[in-house]
């Protein structure tokens, strides 16, 4: 059973490559206007989870990840459905 | 759900070590040891694989008619007699969902007689959420025989931004006014959101739209001028117009797209566009169909995440391939495979026939580094197809010739100023020059002409504004006759770019006077200047939003926003708050500069002019104003 708690430190591994901007990377940046990331660049992150996790987030749930947290959170719902 | 089922062509696998690449440190695994990791887990989002089909074959068994139809049901009626159709792969490239010319027709003549038990009359609007499936394709023909109008939105796209997508298609919904809505299952939620204020707007799923009755009724027989569909990839987010497409047009465009590709037996039609874009839409579905050609298509989210999927599908087939993007989808592919990796041991792009080049200027520099980087796969750069065209004349009016290739004239920057549409100003010299690709010849029945302000024909080699006339032009934006008076004349549509003839060929100078476009996508700076007049102390002609062209082609979004405060703290706190503002409306990072109250240049009518701003900003006439550091 994944929680939060551990899905979040790794997401934030997985996103500080992408972090060229160097912001402060927790569960309250965003990917838009902290991480100042591009759509192309924020679908080859997804890409990236979504290996880590083995999953494909649905398309209808993008719209409400502003965050780190809102993506961990989505994590552990799709996982542990 | 059973685990992955291997389907033929997934046989031929590809290994990849992982490496890391020397250009992208960022990238550390490549696509295709992403899909063999992933290989045999069982993920959400692919439907039910039930069993393994074969795509439908290149070959139809009929003979070719090249879109001569009176309408759209025509030509997929025709279609359906022989053995060609369209194929859904999954986000791995593998797994097609497979849909037939006959399905799609037995499927949408259900779904138009399901339109008529509603109520539906021929001229009625439908809302399509235009995901890249077969329901989407059934849904979208099932209008056409009910004579209704589908109308394909956009899907969301991205992390975040709920807001700006309802916001986005509640506006186009409001524009088409349509009796019913219907998406997929997991966004009907949106779709409801963005319809709440609107009466009488049924929102359905594929699913239960496809479980009412169809009970048996006569279908309605358009005529060839009837509209047959109204597409949206143009005009601004907040203020859109619905392109009005005849099936006169439409049928005119796709045999001139057709003959401009010299279409041969073997070929067949790859694409990841979006159906709710023109290019994905028109040159993607409705050309193969009216053309009887196979297709083979991956989703756009897909594509976006696992670029090279294109590539393999490519590889895969036997025949010859047609498959079109815009500039970013050949340098995503170049950026994304590792400089490591060999691209002839993974990919056999040798048999990609027509690699069409559209939708955003075309940068030479990038299609030129995809040649290089995929040459070992056998990519031959005559492949390369530029063209030109634009929603209001149904997608193409000019192609350039099956094998030429990018052909590249050299302008000099000073013929290019003035116009709107120079290179970055800041840095542009004496001697310095841009490379203008030729876009190609008008299709059959088009013309073109290239006049200045005055409306006075120039004549070749004279840069001015680009107009065409032909059998593909819109009749007009729905419902906007002022809009359509603004660019349509006398039957010639002014297209807002720029740009010039050479030996009959165009060459586009600069795309669509003030609009920015970025990765493909269009942002109107009307819509960039309201968000910002949103904010508190600012007002309307306080801003002016227009696209800097960097040296190597690339386009970003600059803002000038007049400042009246002097404080020096405060002026850095309005551009952080401007900037994320554009960030969250738009998705891009921007230049934000603030400037002297009364220093933005106004026309002759007292509104704001973009162009000006832009010279002056380039040029130095504007100075921003200090900020804190």
């Amino acid at each position: 059973m994944l929680t939060k708690d551990t899905v979040l430190p790794r997401l934030i591994e997985i996103i500080t490559p992408f972090n060229r901007a160097g912001t402060d990377l927790n569960a309250k940046t965003t990917f838009a206007t902290d991480l100042e990331l591009d759509s192309l660049t924020v679908m080859d992150l997804t890409a990236e989870i979504e290996d880590e996790y083995d999953m494909l987030i649905p398309v209808n749930m993008l719209p409400d990840l502003e965050t780190i947290g809102d993506v961990a959170d989505a994590v552990v719902k799709i996982k542990n459905a | 759900m059973t685990a992955c089922i291997m389907y033929l062509w997934q046989a031929r696998h590809f290994c990849v070590t992982d490496v890391q690449s020397e250009a992208d440190p960022v990238r550390i695994v490549s696509d295709e040891s992403r899909s063999q990791d992933a290989q045999d887990i069982d993920f959400m989002g692919t439907d039910q694989v039930s069993e393994v089909r074969e795509p439908t074959p290149t070959a139809s068994g009929i003979v070719r008619r090249l879109a001569d139809f009176d309408t759209l049901g025509d030509a997929l009626d025709y279609a359906a007699d022989g053995a060609c159709g369209l194929n859904f792969f999954d986000a791995r490239a593998a797994n097609p969902r497979v849909q037939s010319y006959k399905a799609l027709q037995s499927d949408a003549r259900a779904h138009a007689l399901r339109l008529i038990a509603m109520g539906a009359k021929p001229g009625d609007r439908v809302a399509l959420i235009a995901e890249t499936g077969p329901e989407f394709v059934a849904t979208f023909f099932g209008c056409i025989y009910a004579g209704v109008l589908p109308v394909p939105l956009p899907l969301p796209t991205s992390f975040g931004g709920r807001e700006s997508y309802v916001s986005q298609i509640s506006n186009q919904l409001n524009s088409c006014d349509p009796m019913l809505a219907i998406a997929p299952p997991a966004l009907t939620e949106f779709v409801a959101q963005a319809t709440a204020h609107m009466d009488g707007v049924d929102v359905l799923g594929w699913d239960s739209f496809e479980a009412l009755p169809a009970p048996a009724a006569d279908l309605p027989r358009p005529s060839p001028d009837d509209i047959a569909y109204l597409q949206y990839s143009s005009g601004s987010t907040r203020f859109p117009h619905g392109v009005e497409v005849t099936h006169r047009a439409l049928l005119a465009n796709l045999n001139g797209h057709a003959v401009g590709v010299g279409l041969a037996d073997e070929d067949r039609v790859i694409s990841w566009l979006p159906y709710y874009h023109d290019m994905g839409l028109v040159g993607c579905l409705l050309s193969p169909i009216a053309n009887q050609v196979s297709a083979d298509y991956l989703a756009t989210e897909d594509f976006a995440r696992r670029p090279l999927s294109w590539l393999s599908l490519i590889s895969r087939h036997d025949g010859t391939t047609l498959s079109y993007s815009p500039t970013f989808g050949y340098d995503i592919c170049t950026r994304r495979i590792s400089s490591q990796t060999r691209a002839g041991d993974r990919f056999d792009l040798s048999r990609w026939r027509v690699a069409g080049n559209g939708a955003d200027m075309i940068r030479p520099s990038v299609m030129e580094q995809f040649a290089r980087t995929f040459a070992p796969a056998g990519f031959n750069p005559g492949a390369f197809m530029p063209s030109y065209g634009l929603a209001e004349a149904t997608l193409a009016v000019t192609m350039s010739r099956p094998g030429d290739g990018i052909e590249v004239d050299e302008v000099d920057e000073t013929r290019l100023g003035g116009q709107g549409a120079s290179a970055d100003g800041a840095e542009a010299g004496a001697g310095r020059t841009r490379r203008l690709v030729n876009c190609g010849y008008a299709l059959p029945g088009m013309e073109i002409e290239i006049r200045d302000h005055d409306d006075i024909v120039l004549s070749e080699g004279e840069i001015g504004r680009v107009l065409t006339r032909g059998p593909s032009i819109m009749t007009g934006y729905f419902r906007d006759p002022e809009a359509t008076a603004a660019c349509l004349r006398d039957g010639w549509l002014d297209t807002g770019d720029m740009g010039y003839l050479k030996g009959g060929a165009i060459y586009i100078v600069g795309r669509a006077k003030d609009m920015i476009i970025i990765n493909g996508k269009n942002h109107w700076p009307q819509d960039i200047e309201w968000g910002v007049e949103q904010l508190p102390h600012f007002k309307a002609g306080d801003i002016a939003a227009f696209a800097i062209t960097t040296s190597d082609g690339e386009e970003r979004p600059a803002v000038l926003v007049q400042c009246r405060t002097s404080d020096l703290a405060e002026r850095a706190r309005l551009i952080a708050t401007i900037r994320d503002r554009i960030k969250t409306m738009t998705g891009m990072s921007c230049v934000v500069e603030l400037v002297p109250a009364r220093s933005l240049p106004l026309t002759s009518s007292g509104k704001l002019s973009r162009s000006k701003a832009r010279k002056m900003y380039l040029s130095g006439d504007i100075q921003p104003l200090d900020i804190a550091a």
